[in-house]
């Protein structure tokens, strides 16, 4: 967003809403109904934004919502679309909206289902790595070493995240993209282009999670920084499932992936070997991006 | 419910639903933000407190009244100490650790020519708050009678040469400041109602009581004029001049005898101007500068100095003038004792004296104020006084800070009213470190920019709201409203969340407990 072009008339979020203070999703939903909006549909599965998209006659955005069951989000998004369609408004863009329990857990069959079919739509994961809304239980986004309420100290999340970007280009689909709130430029960037491509467009958003991830509400765009600079989270598209690129030039040098975690709460009891190990993983994840990635960055 | 609401141009909530904005979330609220200047650097550094980088964002967006009326709230005279200011502002200029620093000077020069092209003289026709009298033209007088004329006071300026402008017009070389910008402020001043007397002496052609009972209030700003000399044998010869009646010769038009080559001696500003107007002049090729300690320990400014020493000025340091060598009335050289500065001050070994043939000799070892001027002042008179007059040689920044100061004494004692505030407060300066460069967004290495709007828009505004909008970007609560291409909180709906604190590039944004 360049200085001169910010206004509120762009903006599709009402104030008001009820996000907890310091909200990534919020900041991540705002940012992408300002890039795809007006001419937007939501669909929404059980999620935190079930909640900030207000209770009736409130509403949180300018644009028409549907909620839905938390399985169905891929399937209910694909009816709409058709529906759409159908009924001659083919060039409203429809964007399913889900957590990462919507997406990487319960949505997942939907979700690759519609993939699978290649169904006309943006599907939005807005990632905050536990399923936050009901209080912060443990799902299959949850880093590894993360306390939850599944997994209270001593208990931490055993498993690896799952890597949904790998699942979705085996899928082949047209377009796949990591983003994070702290590049609001990269994100509006991806979803204008995921908008003119046709077919199952699958957005990956970082949105930190002030009470779950037990940061000051005040850090959420620093971690989210900190997230991308220490290769926790990379940015990067997928075109066919075949063409990975980097979006943001980053140093070869990151930052230790111990000023990322030391920053949460969730992190807290993780001892240094356990943080050795987690390094060690993204450092493999990085590596294995590394060979996928052409090496000449996007346009 | 889908079809009804896909978009028409205003929301038509046909649907039932209403914005959520009738939900007031600012009362979740236990932490405010709250916009806060804090101290720049550069107006930490700056003589004349200027408020830097507020001008420098209105010069930004091109909004030039508006960068000339915060301006000249501390500096009337914007043009002119554009070009002789050594402008201290720019030296610890936090831009300067990122790329290169920021051109200040370059800026505010670019404010005072536009104000001087653009803006026409006002003339107050009534003026009824008093009348007040300043003796002594230079920057301090000026200063004092702009602010004193603009709050509506008379006043008259007394001159003890024929030239208006004190310093500015007889002691600053042309190179530094070329006489065209300070006619134009002169005939500015004129025009919106300063009275000039030249050629009037108070204390010889007019008496300084006298002028306490023509007007309500006295300013006294008759600079630092009376040379020191250095006593040594020869310094009578009409070849051996001081600088001060050096440079106001030469500024003024009038013939100097001079032949080459020319010694200076001194290290202050007043030896390296004439050491450069030296040879400026017709016929003089060789010009050494001799200063009695090291390089280090120089006063003058060092930009002067380097400037001095690609034009071709010869720099002989640690060598102090015992005698000035004659032959037949002619000077033809100076007679030199090596000395240096240790722990008792300064020593001198005959030792090591050395010859150094010359023409003409310039001393340049400071002024002094002449004080006999208070001699008859009765001790019941308010006295305001300031410039180099009260605080001995010093910079055109300072007098006009001076000549501000007093205006605003003057006016405090004339109407009563509460003495103003005359210093900064005391404050941490935001630092390098401090400002959170990782959200600027449009910060991009680059180095001086070729006009000043693309100067400014270089400028980090330290401490400063400069309306970048990164408080706007990353509110999740868009609770930054945008008024006029300003950036204001509204508090109705902030949580409170800090993002906007934290991420403020500038550090302008401060985190204060309660509602």
């Amino acid at each position: 967003m360049k200085t001169g072009e910010l206004n509120k008339d762009s903006e599709m979020l009402y104030s008001g809403h009820n996000a907890c203070p310091g909200c990534g999703a919020a900041l991540a939903v705002r940012y992408l109904t300002r890039a795809l909006g007006p001419n937007l549909a939501i669909v929404l599965t059980a999620s935190c934004w079930s909640i900030i998209s207000g209770m009736p006659p409130l509403t949180a955005l300018k644009c028409p919502i549907l909620h839905c069951p938390f399985p169905s989000a891929g399937s209910v998004g694909s009816g709409v679309k058709r529906g759409l369609k159908a009924t001659g408004q083919s060039d409203t863009t429809v964007v399913v909206l889900a957590g990462d329990g919507g997406t990487f857990d319960i949505g997942l069959q939907a979700m690759s289902g519609a993939a699978q079919r290649n169904e006309d739509y943006i599907f939005v994961c807005y990632d905050n790595e536990a399923y936050m809304n009901t209080g912060m239980q443990t799902s299959s986004a949850t880093p590894f070493g993360a306390r939850t309420a599944t997994a209270p100290y001593p208990l931490f999340k055993a498993g690896q995240k799952k890597d949904i970007m790998q699942i979705m280009a085996a899928h082949g689909i047209p377009y796949a993209a990591t983003a994070t709130v702290a590049f609001p430029d990269d994100m509006e960037n991806k979803l204008k282009k995921a908008q003119k491509i046709s077919g199952f467009r699958f957005i990956h958003i970082l949105s930190p999670c002030p009470p779950g991830w037990g940061t000051e509400s005040s850090d959420t765009i620093h971690l989210s920084r900190l997230a991308v600079s220490s290769g926790f989270f990379p940015l990067y598209e997928i075109e066919n499932g075949v063409t990975w690129r980097m979006t943001n030039l980053q140093e070869e040098k990151r930052t230790p992936l111990k000023e990322y975690l030391s920053a949460q709460r969730r992190f807290k009891q993780m001892d240094e070997a356990r943080m050795a190990q987690l390094q060690q993983e993204v450092d493999h994840d990085w590596d294995c991006l590394m060979e996928k990635v052409v090496t000449c960055p996007s346009e | 419910m889908l079809t009804d609401t896909v978009q028409h141009e205003k929301p038509c909530y046909s649907c039932g639903f209403e914005p959520s904005t009738a939900n007031k979330t600012g009362d979740w609220r236990f932490l405010t933000p709250e916009k806060r200047s804090r101290l720049s650097p550069c107006r930490q550094d700056c003589l004349l407190d200027g408020e830097i980088p507020q001008w420098m964002e209105a010069v930004k967006q091109e909004k030039w009244e508006e960068a000339w009326d915060i301006v000249s709230r501390y500096n009337p005279f914007p043009a002119i100490t554009g070009y002789v200011c050594y402008h201290p502002c720019s030296d610890n200029c936090n831009r300067g650790e990122l790329d290169q620093g920021i051109a200040i000077e370059e800026v505010e020069k670019a404010i005072g020519e536009w104000r001087l092209n653009n803006i026409k003289p006002q003339q107050k026709l009534v003026k009824l708050k008093g009348r007040v009298g300043v003796v002594g033209s230079g920057p301090a007088g000026l200063s004092c009678a702009y602010y004193l004329n603009k709050a509506g006071y008379e006043v008259t300026i007394y001159e003890r040469t024929a030239l208006i402008g004190g310093m500015l017009a007889l002691g600053i070389p042309e190179y530094r400041l070329p006489r065209n910008i300070l006619s134009r402020e002169l005939n500015f001043l004129e025009e919106e109602g300063v009275r000039f007397i030249e050629s009037c002496s108070i204390g010889n052609d007019y008496d300084l009581c006298q002028l306490y009972e023509e007007f309500d209030s006295v300013f006294l700003a008759t600079g630092a004029w009376k040379p020191r000399r250095a006593f040594i044998p020869g310094e009578e010869d009409r070849k051996v001049y001081n600088a001060l009646d050096f440079l106001s010769a030469i500024n003024s038009g009038e013939k100097i005898e001079i032949s080459d080559p020319v010694i200076v001696i001194g290290g202050g500003n007043a030896a390296i101007d004439s050491a450069r107007s030296a040879l400026r002049l017709k016929g003089i090729n060789h010009v050494s500068l001799v200063y009695r300690r090291s390089r280090a320990e120089m006063p003058a400014n060092q930009e002067e100095v380097e400037a001095a020493e690609r034009e071709g000025v010869e720099m002989v340091f640690n060598a102090l003038p015992r005698e000035i060598e004659k032959e037949e009335q002619t000077i033809k050289g100076l007679l030199f004792d090596y000395c240096k500065t240790d722990l008792n001050g300064l020593s001198i070994d005959r030792s090591r004296s050395f010859s150094k043939g010359c023409g003409t000799v310039i001393m340049a070892l400071g002024q002094q104020a002449d004080l006999s001027l208070f001699c008859n002042v009765e001790s019941n008179v308010s006295l305001f006084a300031g410039g180099d007059l009260v605080t001995g040689p010093s910079t055109v920044p300072e007098a006009i800070r001076a000549g501000r100061v007093a205006a605003y004494s003057i006016i405090s004692e004339l109407e009563g009213s509460p003495a103003p505030k005359l210093m900064l407060p005391e404050q941490p300066v935001v630092t390098f470190e401090e400002l959170n460069l990782a959200t600027k967004l449009n910060v991009k290495m680059q180095h001086r920019e070729e006009t000043p709007a693309l100067e400014a828009s270089r400028c980090l505004g330290c401490g400063t709201c400069n309306s970048c909008g990164t408080c706007f970007v990353f509110c999740p609560d868009m609770a930054v409203d945008i008024i006029n291409g300003r950036y204001e909180l509204n508090l109705d709906y902030c949580k409170g969340c800090g993002i906007c604190v934290k991420e403020c590039p500038a550090q302008a944004l401060v985190m204060e407990g309660g509602r």
